[in-house]
């Protein structure tokens, strides 16, 4: 995918130039995000839920209900504007958030922490990982 | 079972000056590296979740990168939670942990 996938507009929007095959793969991350936060057994669910103070068993009732529910807001609005050709702050910031959550759990679940591991795995997954890089690369440029 | 003695003035004072120290000790947040978060999208999380002006956002994102990791707030415990929550809502690694 050449050329910049999220360009900010002189309106203030960020315009989504994702093709079909574009958001196809944002819908697939976006949608494995949404099932992994309600289902224990996905691959992705551990990842969503990781400790906030390591120091204890269980952590703060109230921060882990606020994440739960940022993060649902989130990955809902991310949902909600997959096929917008426009993006207020909001929506891409939702999108960003997603994104980058849907790119951390994929390294987690494979269990690749290092650059020598992501060097060292399978070829399709390396293409995942490198559009989800290019996506939050371009969005982040645009934001 | 030992039997209470009530307490003198001089250990009511160092007790109470030890509950102030470990009650005031910060909390840290704490960032985390990985091997495939672009750094431009850390330096953006952190401007938007702190509200740090491009170049601190981009010193922090660096010593995460070098170090391994990166004390990017410090504070009162539920701020720091709070902080922590937004982070990884963000898609970044973080923890948080009491300045030792």
């Amino acid at each position: 995918m050449a050329g910049r996938l999220f360009v900010r507009r002189r309106d203030g929007r960020i315009e989504v130039r994702l093709n079909d095959a574009g958001r196809e793969i944002a819908r697939e991350a976006f949608g494995h995000v949404l099932a992994a936060e309600t289902d224990p057994t996905h691959e992705w669910h551990a990842s969503l839920n990781g400790p906030i103070d390591p120091s204890h068993d269980v952590d703060d009732p109230l921060a882990t209900f606020n994440r739960q529910h940022e993060m649902t807001s989130n990955v809902e609005l991310a949902v909600a504007t997959l096929g917008e050709e426009f993006l207020n702050d909001a929506e891409a910031w939702a999108w960003l958030c997603t994104l980058q959550i849907a790119l951390r759990a994929t390294i987690t679940a494979k269990g690749i922490l290092t650059s020598d591991r992501l060097e060292e795995t399978d070829d399709t997954t390396r293409d995942y990982i490198q559009t989800l890089q290019a996506f939050l690369f371009s969005l982040a440029d645009a934001m | 079972m030992p039997s209470l003695k009530p307490l003198r003035v001089s250990d009511q004072t160092q007790t109470e000056s030890s509950v102030a120290t470990l009650t005031e000790r910060p909390w840290n947040v704490v960032v985390w590296d990985d091997p495939v978060t672009p750094m431009s999208v850390v330096v953006v999380i952190f401007r938007k979740i702190f509200g740090y002006p491009n170049n601190k956002a981009t010193q922090l994102m660096l010593t995460v990168h070098h170090e391994g990791r990166a004390i990017v707030w410090s504070g009162p415990l539920e701020r720091a939670q709070g902080y922590c929550v937004k982070l990884q809502v963000a898609g970044l690694l973080c923890t948080i942990e009491q300045d030792s």
